[in-house]
Order: structure tokens, then C-alpha cells, then sequence
């Protein structure tokens, strides 16, 4: 039964760090329309970041500095982000859609090979962060608190997120311009400008799933791969642009991950695909996605 | 107000628009007639900023918006109600005419430092229907509903010029009427008018000067009732 509840915990723990992954891409597919390959790697981005500022700057310090400290890789995601949206992909958006893939597969080696020069080879961590929590009791086990935080963090992510998009002024333009762009520049929006707020808001949503993660795994080579396909996933269930759908594709594949990795782990990613497929064969738009 | 000279506007390699030339003055109700395909809709894209221009000038006020984005042009008092109406599916009607109620703010606050008279006031006066689909999502409206929130919507942003691409088409002629009304409305509110019109009849009851284009050129212009009696035009609109 312990071991349930902590499969449990550690499946929502996941489904967290999936969802600020995948909305983060469904953002920007939702407004942008741009499959963004090079997600996964603005996510380790940000985990390397936050792992490196607080194993820079924060050795020994007291928990409120890591605390602050910790969104670090985020915000360093969404400065990127920013810069990156108006230089490499602006002169493509006329161009057929294989420029944009070829350019953010592009970007994805550029960021590994980035991470790679900037931090090196070996593993970072920011275990300061989760050792400063402690853990808790469940049943006869022990159990991180930094874990229940990142849930928390997650669950207050999708509600803001929520809130931001529907009830926001900014979150009214943000949709008016993914629904259609051309009718939202004649009425006096600065397309240009909301395209740049969208890509770095999804950028920081990347980053924050690496800041956050990065005290519970270490930062490592590769691990942004692993995370966009996962992430793809979580959008072909949900449905690409769908806020709801990257919760419920997050949680589904997180729970089937969390099974698999207990009781089939030879096909645990095969069964995952196999979900996939069957979506985009019963509904090619994800569960919560429009055509 | 609105001056083209001379305009020539390509759609990807093909040109379309040949020293295209019209005018729109002050309080007046100009209708650009011409059947499918003529240019009409391409004139409103190169006015709008959708379409580079690759000669010539459109001329606002004193300026040229020749190489202005779109959203300059519409902060600058340009408002475009779209053939397919460009209403926000998934946004409430509320929400669809908020966006330019915001921006219609920003610039008069931009411009003179002062809060502009009330626009809802404005846009319902013209099209009292719509009060009462604030809460409805823009994919639930009639055909004829979502015409009027196009135009709502662009008066929201108080323009000094108003851009309707075929306002009157697939309308039944009793709201075709009520079409007539809102214009008359909104030309007594001082603002400007350029509309394109497939159908000449809709375009005589309602302009005070006519253009007419076929195959990307200016055949006629004048008063509307010369372009009813001019053999040329009715033979160009009837294709």
C-alpha cells in the first residue's frame, strides 16, 4: 500500500514536470503554430542553469536564497526564448513548414552542443535544495517534501496559466492571435511583439520544468531529448494548443509511464506510443484539441 | 482623407492591381464595385497593409502608409470589417470587440493624453443587435450576426475610415436594408467609408461616388447613377 501511494505521488510528480514541459509547447504550437523541436532542450537549459547558480552561488546558503535561486533557469529560458523567437524563427513563418522544423532541429544540436561547452560532460545537481526539505513519512516509507512542492508548483502553473489565458487581457489578445493573425494585426495588434511574449512564456514554462526538476534528477546530457518526446506525446493524446489537453496527456502519460517502468518495463515507452497511435487514429486531434 | 495612386499590388507573382487610383473624402461613402476576381478585395488587402504595394502611394491624411505594418495602419484610424468578417471563433463576441475597445483606448491616450467618447455607445447605436451576443462565442453567429460584430468591432476602435469588404454578401434583403441603415449611421458619425460591392444595385442606394474595377483596373468613376447608365460597367460587373 506505501509503495502504491508513492507510485502514486511520484506518477503526479512527473505528470507536473510533463505539463510545464508539454504547455509550454502547446503554447507555442496554439499561437505560433510552430512545432518547436528544440523544447526539450530550453527545458535542460534550464535545468542546467538553476543547477549551476545555485552550485555556484548558493553553496551553504540558508533554504530562502535556494528557493530564490531556483527559478533562475527559467527566467534564463524565457531571456533566450525572446531572442531567439525574432531572429531564427521570424524570417521563416512565410516559409513552408519544413524550414521551421529544419531550424529548430537545428537549434536543438546548437543547445546541446551549448550545454555541453558552457557546463561539461558530468552530471550537475542542486540536491542542496531537496536535502533542505527533508522528507516525510508515508506509511512505513520516506518521502521528499521538495517533491509535494514541485505538485504544488504544477498545480498552481495550470491554474495561473488557466487564469492567464482566460481572464487576463493579454491572455484575449494571446488567443484572438492564434485564432487568426492577420484579423488581429488589423485591429492594432503588434503581432510581432505578442509572437515574442508567447514564444518566451512558452520557453519559461520549458525552463521551469528544468529549474524545478533539477534538485529531484540531475541535469544531464541528453536529457531534453528524452523530455520532447515524452512531450509530444502528452500533446498528440491532449491535443497540440490545448491547455487541458497537456494536463490530461500529462497525467496519462506519467501514470502509464510510472506502471510501465513497475510491471512491463521492456515495452514501457512502446505502450506509450501505442496510446498515441491509437488517439491520432480515433482522434487525430487529441482528446481536447480543434481542427 | 484616403488617396491610392497609382497602386500596384502583386499576389505572390501574379499582378494583380495595374496604377490603381481612387479617392476618399472626408464624411463620404465611397463604393468600389467590380464582379469576383476584379480587385476589389486586393485594393482593401493593399490599403490594409495584407499586400505590399510595389508602386505608387496610399496616401492617409498627410501620410504615406506605403510601408506601414497593418497595426500602424489601424492605430493610425483605419477600420476593416473582412469578406469572411475575421470574427475570433473561439472568443466571445464581448471579447471580440474588447480587443479594439483596448486599443481604440491606447491610442487616443497616445494621441492627446485624453479618454475618447464612449465607443460601445457607438458601435450598439449602429447595431443594437449585438448587445445582446456579448456573451455568445463568434463560432455561434449567423451568417448576418457576424457582419454585424465585424463592423461593431472596427467601430469600437473610434476610426477615422472605415475599410467593408462585400458587407451586404449572402445578406437577405430585408438586413441588406438594416445594412444601409448602419452605414447612413456611421457616415452621419463623420467617419469615412470605402466599400467593396460585387452587387452595383446595393452600391448605387448607398454611395455618394462610385469606382468600378475589372481585371485590376479602374474602368470607371463617378456618380453612381452615371455607372448604372454606362454600358461599360454594367458589361464588366456582369462578367
Amino acid at each position: 500500500m506505501d509503495i502504491l501511494i508513492i507510485q502514486i505521488l511520484n506518477s503526479i510528480f512527473y505528470a507536473c514536470i510533463l505539463f510545464l514541459i508539454a504547455t509550454g509547447l502547446s503554447l507555442i504550437y496554439g499561437v505560433m503554430r510552430i512545432v518547436n523541436l528544440a523544447h526539450g532542450s530550453l527545458y535542460a537549459l534550464g535545468a542546467y542553469v538553476t543547477a549551476w547558480t545555485i552550485g555556484t552561488f548558493a553553496v551553504g546558503a540558508p533554504i530562502w536564497v535556494l528557493f530564490l535561486l531556483l527559478p533562475a533557469g527559467a527566467v534564463a529560458v524565457a531571456a533566450v526564448g525572446a531572442l531567439i523567437e525574432p531572429t531564427l524563427l521570424r524570417p521563416i513563418y512565410n516559409r513552408p513548414e519544413e524550414y521551421q522544423l529544419l531550424i529548430t532541429f537545428a537549434l536543438l544540436l546548437i543547445l546541446e552542443d551549448a550545454m555541453h561547452f558552457l557546463f561539461g560532460g558530468v552530471p550537475l545537481t542542486a540536491g542542496a535544495v531537496i536535502d533542505s526539505m527533508g522528507t516525510m513519512r508515508v506509511m512505513d516509507l520516506r518521502y521528499p517534501v521538495y517533491n509535494l512542492l514541485v505538485i504544488a508548483i504544477g498545480i498552481a502553473a495550470a491554474v495561473f496559466l488557466w487564469a492567464f489565458i482566460y481572464r487576463t487581457k493579454f491572455g484575449v489578445i494571446l488567443r484572438a492571435t492564434s485564432q487568426n493573425m492577420r484579423m488581429a494585426s488589423a485591429l492594432g495588434l503588434n503581432v510581432k511583439r505578442v509572437y515574442v511574449q508567447a514564444f518566451a512564456l512558452g520557453c519559461f514554462m520549458a525552463g521551469l520544468g528544468g529549474a524545478v526538476v533539477v534538485p529531484a534528477q540531475a541535469a544531464v546530457l541528453g536529457m531534453g531529448i528524452e523530455a520532447l518526446i515524452l512531450a509530444f506525446v502528452v500533446v498528440v493524446i491532449g491535443g497540440l494548443g490545448s491547455l487541458e489537453g497537456a494536463l490530461i496527456g500529462a497525467l496519462i502519460v506519467s501514470f502509464v509511464r510510472t506502471a510501465g517502468i513497475q510491471f512491463f518495463p521492456e515495452i514501457e515507452l512502446a505502450v506509450l506510443y501505442l496510446i498515441a497511435a491509437v488517439v491520432l487514429l480515433v482522434r487525430p486531434t487529441g482528446l481536447f484539441g480543434r481542427a | 482623407m484616403l488617396e491610392l495612386k497609382a497602386i500596384d499590388t502583386y499576389r505572390g507573382p501574379a499582378h494583380i492591381l495595374y496604377g490603381v487610383s481612387l479617392r476618399v473624402d472626408k464624411q463620404e461613402v465611397v463604393c468600389l464595385v467590380g464582379r469576383n476576381g476584379a480587385g476589389k478585395t486586393t485594393t482593401i488587402e493593399s490599403i490594409m497593409g495584407f499586400l505590399p504595394v510595389r508602386s505608387g502611394q496610399i496616401i492617409f491624411g498627410d501620410e504615406d502608409l506605403k510601408n506601414l505594418p497593418p497595426h500602424e495602419r489601424a492605430r493610425r484610424g483605419i477600420g476593416y470589417s473582412p469578406e469572411d468578417c475575421g470574427v475570433f471563433p473561439e472568443l466571445t463576441v464581448g471579447e471580440n470587440l474588447m480587443i479594439s475597445r483596448w486599443l481604440g483606448d491606447e491610442v487616443a491616450r497616445r494621441r492627446d493624453g485624453k479618454e475618447r467618447p464612449n465607443p460601445e455607445a457607438q458601435a450598439f447605436d449602429i447595431f443594437p443587435e449585438v448587445q445582446g451576443l456579448l456573451h455568445r462565442q463568434g463560432l455561434h453567429l449567423s451568417g448576418g450576426q457576424r457582419k454585424m460584430v465585424a463592423v461593431a468591432r472596427a467601430m469600437m476602435l473610434s476610426p477615422r475610415l472605415l475599410l467593408l469588404d462585400e458587407a451586404f454578401e449572402g445578406l437577405a434583403p430585408v438586413v441588406v436594408n438594416r445594412f444601409i441603415e448602419a452605414v447612413m449611421k456611421i457616415k452621419a458619425m463623420g467617419i469615412s467609408i470605402l466599400m467593396a460591392e460585387s452587387h452595383l444595385g446595393a452600391a448605387t442606394r448607398i454611395g455618394d461616388r462610385l469606382y468600378a474595377i475589372d481585371r485590376g483596373e479602374i474602368i470607371f468613376h463617378g456618380p453612381p447613377k452615371e455607372a448604372l447608365a454606362d454600358e461599360k460597367v454594367v458589361k464588366a460587373l456582369r462578367g
